[in-house]
């Protein structure tokens, strides 16, 4: 009998062991996938940072290696926004450059000699991995280990998330999704436990996501909306209130440490529900301890009195708050997220950026495939099991799915809650079926009790094997066909640098482009260090970083006279252009032009938006949006186009002296590839500027400002 | 006394270096036999100088200290003899200036040389004549002293007879020279040597065109269309590397350069190098080109004493001029006792310490810096060192602790309970 329950024992461990051990193996497997599926850019081209945020990222965090925190803290910035410069070190958040900084020193005091630029460019990927783990540690506190590692699977490649965190893309939200969901797990253990110390743990979490993100605001608006919605539904309790108090308190006061938020979280509005809710928190407790401590008729009586004075109290603080100013309004942006048209009809700077856009319905499947129908099937399956941290995915789910149908870039916010809902359904769904393809296969090992075969038919629902694993099979086909969309989504859409462009040649090979950076030494190299560069704001932070120069306007976009008045100047004739220039002290002016190469996002098609903004102040009441349209209302850059568009500084630095260039067999001398016209303004002169560089592929083009012609000449 | 029966000069102004060739047979009117000989440059920016016998061995010499700001050489021939007939060849780098110094996109580079027109020399010259080879026969003046001939790109000059010692007379050529004028300002070249087989080359190059400085604009247009825009212009040239090279790059600051092609010749690989816009003249560029080369081509050993012999600088382009270079030696950790032998003379500088994977106390550097280089300087230094092999162990073993401390920590970790308080109510 002793050697039998020996023997039981040492299965038992055998077993525990074996999962533990498979466990391991997923979660590695997915973390490792998680980081290689983002380098298709860097196999293909080469380990480079992407676009154009991520290039001040990295200015700035090789600014703060070298020089310091210090000095990174303090730094004023006179190569930026000239003549104005941009005070750097208190206007933006500081942890994804401290985070790379903290990375890069520790590597090197293990003698790792890796160069900032490799870290910067690998961060995203290596903070992806441990989203994938912190994904899973999330999903488990919610549901169960098997909905965890499924959630972690599908996380590590889903291209909603991977379109901000592929190698290069060197950007706040590489690890601010890393700290949300960080911050969720400790926020979910906190209310579980209801102690201190994972309140504690949240609150330093929350302050991590402060300092690397503003979207940290929706963060700290769903927290306090999850209370509410225990508060409502009665759920609320000691726990809730330990863990809710811990972590306002503890937390705005961290992130009120960020220079970039300073007050905001006692001002601002964004910040309200929170302080509200823990308001709310501390009445709430104090009213159930009087409860408990005084008689019905009492209670009644005393509680009615209170409401009264409170309610007064705080429609007069709240009134004189908001005449005297010290509450400050909702920003533009918010008001872009409750209403879509708002920014379209109000603001152009806010339009004008694609991904402030809504989004369209393609883009749901795009980035999301078969979560988009497992997203409501989680929903169903936390709704038929309420507990506290259901209701908090419940709430995640609903607001991101509004706020990423409203602004296409939250479908990154989207993206890991439709994960854990859709791993909470798979897993369920499989738990469920899996064990009728098991029941069947022990069936037909010859139970013969037809009593036997009645109870195992009733525990199994009463589905058959044959219907289990039919399911089974579509459920495993559906996670295959995912892997290839999301492998598919990730190298044809997410992994493009954008600074290097690459085409087919007629034999197959691949044609690089690498216009943009040959530009940008050719300015780095040859032009004096204190040369002032006018271009397009899209280009600003890529010449400070790669170029060295100083710019009049950057992708910050905080002065919107600045880039108005760079706008007027680009859709000015040739004089009064120059007077703008002599005015802004520029040198140089550089434009893009994709007219040889097919390239369409150039300069000519973002041009009706330097119209619109260098029109929206009053200094540029002379530029009109429609002076740029053809006749019958059309924009082109034909014979037929406005001959205020064709003779407009923009038109003439772009295409000079394309009219004499071919482009396409069959078509005329100045065929413009990317409008599909042959350009109407063909033989011009320049007056007051001179081309002082145009790359190989026509791509950047950079003029120089000519100097007040000498008296008598 | 010493007299110069007989001078040949060749002058080679092709490209932007200026090569002679000087063939001199001396001769002692006393019958006494030469031992030595004193040979003035009138070369302002000597960058090489080589003395061969007439059986084509080399004479040795000694650079003299300047005097009034003369540079002179003193040859030690080997076997005295009353006649002694030897060659002197010699490179300058910056003894061709472009004239006009600023020129347009589409206009033609022109070209000063000003020489002497005699070989200044200590003794006097019975008769000499000069070869002058140009880069075209566009010629737009020259300095005409009968005799004088001049035939396409040739002109020659004299014979001149009884030339006096210290004789000066300008000898001024302005032609036209397409070749690009173009200057290395910095060459850092490092050499990482590892024991475990590899030599990592690395070179940090900035160059400037120094030919004719672009006047006005720079026209994309007609650089392509026109195949005679930007003559001058350095579009692309061709850097060779040794036969064994592999893993090659080659990228600045902003990443790598997508333009260049790499062909493998028998004895060396040839690398066809677009820098990254064409440069013209007065612009520059900086790159990084990287390569690595095995051990054993250029490492030899005899017990714990190694001896390294590579290149002092390699082939950057045709016809290059280096205004300064700075080579990094980098030895394996634990090297000690190391000696430099170089074949021309050399700047050191401090030796230091780098660290970089699996280093403790730091690699030994050793540094030196040389001013005016040209191609005649590609040739090999010898590295002597030792070291011992059982340091190599070091990097495994550091490797292998590491990992050992790591398991060891998790054992004891999940094996032993560190909890302050028991929960009692779970037993």
């Amino acid at each position: 009998m002793t050697l039998d329950v020996g023997g039981v024992a040492r299965g038992l461990l055998t077993w525990d062991k074996q999962e533990h051990l498979v466990k391991l193996a997923i979660l590695i497997l997915a973390a490792v996938l998680s980081f290689a599926t983002r380098l298709f850019s860097v196999l293909r081209f080469e380990s480079v940072i992407h676009e154009f945020d991520p290039y001040f990222n990295y200015r700035t965090t090789r600014f703060l290696a070298e020089q310091g925190f210090y000095k990174f803290h303090n730094w004023f910035d006179d190569r930026a926004w000239y003549p104005l410069g941009r005070i750097i070190g208190g206007t933006i958040y500081p942890g994804l450059m401290l985070t790379s900084a903290a990375l890069y020193r520790l590597m090197w005091l293990l003698n790792v000699t890796i160069d900032i630029r490799n870290v910067c460019v690998f961060l995203a990927p290596f903070f992806s991995s441990l989203t994938t783990l912190v994904t899973y540690a999330l999903t488990k506190e919610i549901h169960s280990t098997g909905a965890g590692l499924v959630a972690a699977a599908l996380i590590s490649i889903v291209p909603g998330y991977i379109s901000r965190s592929v190698a290069g893309s060197y950007d706040n939200e590489g690890i601010a999704i890393f700290c949300m969901l960080f911050t969720y797990y400790l926020w979910i253990k906190a209310v579980k436990t209801g102690t201190i110390f994972w309140s504690a743990m949240s609150a330093l979490a929350y302050f991590y996501m402060v300092s690397s993100w503003g979207g940290y605001v929706f963060l700290i608006n769903l927290i306090p909306l999850h209370v509410l919605a225990l508060m409502i539904t009665g759920r609320f309790s000691h726990r809730i209130y330990i863990a809710y108090s811990t972590l306002y308190c503890v937390g705005t006061i961290l992130s009120m440490q960020i220079s970039f938020v300073g007050f905001q979280p006692i001002q601002s509005s964004e910040h309200m529900l929170a302080l509200g809710t823990f308001g709310l928190c501390q009445i709430h407790a104090f009213v159930d301890y009087l409860r408990s401590r005084i008689p019905k008729d009492h209670f009644d009586l005393l509680f009615k009195t209170l409401v009264s004075s409170v309610l007064t109290v705080v429609f007069v603080v709240g009134t004189l708050l908001t005449l005297t100013g010290k509450v400050s309004p909702w920003t533009g942006r918010f008001y872009s997220l409750l209403d879509p048209s708002y920014a379209k009809n109000h603001i152009p700077i806010i339009a004008s950026v694609s991904e402030h856009q809504p989004t369209s319905w393609s883009s749901f499947y795009f980035d999301l495939q078969i979560l988009v129908f497992l997203f409501p099937a989680g929903l169903y399956f936390c709704f038929s099991k309420l507990t506290d941290s259901n209701i908090f995915i419940i709430l995640y789910g609903v607001t991101s799915i509004y706020f990423a149908g409203v602004m296409v870039r939250l479908m990154l916010v989207l993206a890991p809650v439709m994960c854990v809902l859709s791993g909470i359904a798979i897993s369920h769904l499989l738990a469920k079926y899996i064990k009728s393809v098991d029941a069947g296969s022990s069936s037909k090992q010859g139970v013969e009790s037809k009593r036997q075969h009645k109870k195992l038919e009733q525990q199994t629902g009463g589905v058959k094997s044959e219907v289990a694993i039919g399911f089974v099979g579509v459920i495993t086909l559906m996670l295959i066909v995912y892997t290839l969309h999301c492998t598919w989504v990730t190298s044809e859409a997410y992994s493009s640098p954008s600074i290097v462009l690459s085409a087919r040649s007629h034999d197959g090979g691949r044609i690089i482009f690498d216009d943009f950076r040959e530009a940008y030494y050719w300015l780095q190299m040859n032009t004096p260090e204190d040369a002032r560069i006018m271009s397009w704001w899209d280009y600003g932070y890529q010449i400070t970083a790669m170029a060295n120069r100083t710019i009049l306007v950057d992708n910050n976009t905080w002065n919107n006279t600045h880039i108005s008045r760079v706008g007027q100047a680009m859709a000015s004739s040739e004089e009064k252009a120059y007077e703008i220039m002599r005015e802004l002290d520029v040198d140089y002016v550089l434009v893009i032009f994709g007219g040889l190469t097919g390239y369409s996002s150039d300069d000519i098609n973002k041009f009706l938006w330097m119209v619109r903004i260098g029109g929206s102040t009053d200094r540029g009441a002379h530029i009109r949006e429609k002076d740029y349209y053809a006749a019958n209302g059309e924009f082109r850059v034909d014979k037929e186009g406005s001959p205020t568009l064709l003779n407009c500084l923009m038109y003439k630095m772009c295409y000079y002296r394309f009219g004499q260039m071919y482009t396409e067999g069959g078509k005329a001398q100045g065929y413009d590839r990317v409008r599909a016209a042959e350009i109407g303004n063909k033989d011009f002169e320049l007056d007051v500027m001179e081309e002082a560089y145009t790359t190989e592929h026509w791509l950047v083009r950079i003029y120089k400002v000519k100097d007040l012609p000498n008296r008598g000449v | 006394e010493i007299v110069n029966t007989n001078v040949e000069r060749t002058l080679d102004l092709t490209s932007q270096l200026v090569k002679t060739t000087t063939k001199i047979s001396a001769e002692d009117s006393a019958g006494k036999p030469i031992v030595e000989y004193v040979f003035f440059t009138s070369e302002p920016s000597l960058a090489y100088i080589d003395v061969k016998d007439a059986s084509d061995k080399s004479v040795p010499f000694k650079r003299n200290e300047p005097v009034k700001g003369e540079q002179s050489f003193t040859f030690t021939f080997p076997r005295a003899a009353a006649k002694q007939t030897f060659i002197v060849e010699t490179v300058a780098s910056k003894g061709i200036r472009p004239h006009p110094e600023e020129i347009r996109q589409n206009d033609k580079q022109f070209v000063k040389y000003t020489g002497n027109l005699h070989l200044y020399s200590k003794y006097r010259t019975n008769s000499q004549k000069t070869n002058v080879k140009l880069s075209s026969s566009n010629i737009l003046s020259h300095t005409q002293v009968k005799p004088f001939s001049v035939s396409s790109n040739k002109i020659t000059l004299g014979p001149y007879e009884n030339v006096e010692a210290f004789s000066q007379e300008p000898l001024v050529i302005h032609y036209e020279n397409s070749a690009p004028f173009v200057t290395v300002n910095t060459l850092e070249r490092t050499l990482e040597i590892s024991h475990w087989g590899n030599i990592a080359v690395q070179e940090s190059i900035q160059m400037t065109h120094t030919g004719a400085k672009l006047k006005g604009s720079f026209s994309r247009y007609d650089f392509q269309k026109e195949g005679r825009s930007g003559l001058a212009a350095l579009k692309s040239y061709k850097t060779y590397l040794p036969a064994s090279a592999s893993g090659v790059y080659y990228r600045d600051t902003n990443g790598n350069i997508s333009t260049s092609n790499m062909n493998a010749v028998r004895d060396f690989i040839e690398l066809e190098l677009r820098p990254r816009f064409p440069l013209f003249g007065g612009w520059k560029t900086q790159y990084t080109l990287g390569y690595n080369v095995p051990s054993y081509e250029y490492m030899f050993n005899d017990g714990n004493k190694y001896q390294l012999k590579m290149h002092l600088i390699d082939h950057i382009y045709d016809n290059m001029a280096i205004d300064e270079a700075t080579i990094k030696i980098i030895l394996p950790e634990g090297s000690s006792d190391i000696r430099l032998s170089t074949p021309y003379s050399i700047s050191r500088l401090p030796n230091e310490l780098v660290h970089t994977y699996l280093d403790t106390i730091g690699r030994p550097v050793v540094s030196f810096s040389k001013s005016n280089l040209v191609e005649s300087h590609i040739s090999d230094f010898t590295l002597h060192y030792s070291f011992s092999k059982t340091s190599m162990l070091q990097e495994p073993l550091l490797v292998s602790g590491f990992i050992y401390i790591i398991f060891l920590f998790t054992i004891v970790f999940l094996r032993l309970d560190f909890s302050i308080t028991s929960h009692a109510h779970k037993e």
